[in-house]
């Protein structure tokens, strides 16, 4: 018998999170055409409300490895729990979000149980009897689809944002505790404490319009200029990664998986190429334009509008234009 | 402390790219190669432990002659002893048995990598070699200190604006994240000077491994190429004054 899909569930103060939901449409629309069951693998401690919020989301069963050595256990143990999970259960597609948590997650699962992992996945789907992903390389300025071997088990780390979450829907969703014995597991290394960063003066998760300004702004001295044409349109200035790596701009104002995720009506990328780190962070916005003077940045493949330009000319047109009224 | 950096030899903007035909390859041009950003990050952030905690910083990269290049970059940056393993290698697994293999060899209390390459766009090996090594490990760290004699303190980030202070017992692998330290320009002299260190240079056969051991396994590359459009992005053109009138009149339909 063919094994399952599974979904390892990813939560934080006893709630899923996003990407998890995400995952469960994909895995229900992946179980369905494989004629198999979808599950879910929540690991930690105190887990009980995740699983609750879990049900009606499309999986048949929700598989729970609660043990009070994860409350405050590094990745390593994390891992360990999920693999002697995964063994017994036996998948034959686990999917991970490819997330800041699942980067950390997957590869450690995926190299302990020695199956193949697909890292960075838009896509994943089942065509003719064979599992087939497609992940950005080079940048991202190129696609590769990916066929993996037939029956072997495998792990895909799904990009956040590559698939819309469906509503909740009644389902008969059966939560299964698992017995998994942690004493004979080295521990390697312990959380000393969890920080959530405060919520600042600006917070361009409110914001219905944003316009974002990435490595193709060149220099610090041109970001008044993007923050005026954010003003203008009255919303608030975000940026990418890179510039707030360069200290350019304080973290407050990042878009992306390892700084905000934002849902504005309107998303305006200045010079941003669109790294799936970014795209995990935006792809979501009601519309989104794209400036950027490379036609072929990988922006303008989620982009509503794209204006393949000099962000130099356009931007302080916006302004003017939009100051008018 | 004994600190070992991966770093990996990056291609510049990549031509005529094509599956090789077992499938499991991409063969490309590319006009030069040079050090994957991210891991000039953990380079800098060695060459800070060093000056606080004192030790050695062994640089290690893995591919054939033309690689070493981004090892005399990372001598002029202040690595003490450069490293390549030769071996050319793609698959994301296979590349973690070889690192693997090889941190056994020339061993280290604390092994630093960066969280992803521009080629593979992965973010796999790191954390891989460490499983393979069996040592504590923490993705997407932004900074790191010592914890007493035998572990370090790390945080990492969650996502989200989230982050959490983890205690790692050394040895450990730790994947930096970018923007921990700011990158530091390399003068041409110091990279001039530097093409005097010699790298030291290990075989596969050193490590005890055949090619057999790193070939590409469980899967097939059928195709290559510039993402299908989803079809939905409408492109916008005209001076720049029509355009942004063109613009405003879509944001105007949404807000």
């Amino acid at each position: 018998m063919p094994g399952n899909v599974l979904v390892v569930a990813e939560h934080w103060n006893g709630q899923p999170e996003s990407v998890t939901l995400q995952l469960l449409t994909k895995g229900r629309e992946l179980a369905d055409a494989m004629g198999v069951a979808l599950e879910v693998l929540v690991v930690g401690h105190h887990i009980a409300s995740v699983a609750e919020a879990l049900r009606n989301r499309g999986a048949d069963t929700i598989f729970m490895a609660d043990e009070v050595a994860l409350a405050r256990a590094a990745c390593g143990l994390q891992a360990e729990v999920a693999v002697a999970a995964l063994q017994e259960i036996a998948p034959a597609l686990t999917l991970v979000g490819y997330t800041l948590v699942g980067m950390e997650l997957g590869p450690a699962i995926a190299t302990r149980l020695g199956i193949t992992a697909m890292t960075n996945c838009v896509n994943v789907e089942w065509l003719d009897g064979e599992i087939v992903v497609t992940r950005p390389v080079y940048d991202g300025a190129l696609h590769a689809r990916i066929i993996l071997d037939k029956g072997a088990p495998a792990l895909a780390a799904l990009q956040k944002g590559s698939t819309p979450t469906l509503p909740a829907a009644p389902r008969d969703t059966v939560v299964h505790p698992l017995t998994i014995d942690v004493s004979a597991m080295p521990a390697r290394g312990e959380v000393l404490q969890l920080i959530e960063e405060p919520i600042s003066d600006i917070d361009i998760t409110k914001a219905e319009i944003i316009v974002s300004a990435g490595r193709g702004v060149g220099d610090p001295s041109k970001l008044p200029m993007i923050e005026a044409c954010a003003k203008a349109l009255g919303g608030l200035m975000g940026c990418s990664r890179p510039l707030v790596d360069q200290g350019w701009l304080p973290r407050e104002r990042q878009v992306g998986a390892s700084g905000k995720t934002v849902t504005p009506k309107v998303y305006i990328a200045c010079g941003i190429s669109g790294a799936s780190q970014h795209l995990a962070g935006m792809s979501e916005a009601k519309m989104i334009v794209a400036i950027n003077k490379d036609a072929d940045a990988p922006i303008f493949q989620v982009a509503h509008y794209g204006i393949v330009g000099d962000l130099f000319e356009i931007v302080p047109e916006l302004t003017a234009q939009a100051s008018k009224g | 402390m004994k600190i070992l950096v991966c770093c990996k030899a990056v291609p510049g903007a990549v031509t005529e790219v094509a599956v090789e035909t077992q499938g499991n390859v991409l063969r490309y041009r590319s006009p030069f190669q040079s050090m994957n950003e991210c891991d000039e990050y953990a380079i800098e952030e060695a060459l800070v432990l060093k000056r606080q905690y004192g030790g050695e910083i062994i640089a290690l990269t893995m591919g054939g002659i033309s690689t070493q290049e981004i090892l005399y970059t990372a001598a002029a940056k202040g690595a003490d002893k450069i490293v390549r393993v030769d071996a050319v290698v793609q698959d994301p697994a296979a590349t973690s048995i070889v690192l693997a293999a090889a941190l056994k060899t020339l061993g280290a209390d604390l092994i630093l990598t960066g969280t992803q390459s521009r080629d593979s766009l992965s973010s796999f090996v790191g954390v891989a070699t460490a499983q393979r090594l069996g040592v504590s490990f923490a993705f997407a760290v932004t900074a790191i200190e010592k914890d007493g004699e035998g572990a370090v303190k790390v945080r990492k980030e969650l996502g989200g604006g989230r982050s959490a202070d983890v205690r790692l017992p050394l040895p450990a692998l730790v994947c930096i994240q970018t923007g921990i330290q700011p990158l530091n320009y390399t003068p041409p002299a110091r990279l001039m000077r530097a093409r005097q260190q010699r790298p030291q240079s290990i075989t596969l056969a050193d490590l005890g491994l055949t090619q057999d051991d790193i070939a590409p396994k469980g899967y097939r590359i059928a195709s290559v190429a510039r993402p299908v459009r989803s079809g939905q992005a409408q492109m916008l053109a005209g001076t720049a004054e029509e355009t942004v009138r063109q613009l405003l009149s879509k944001i105007a339909e949404v807000r």
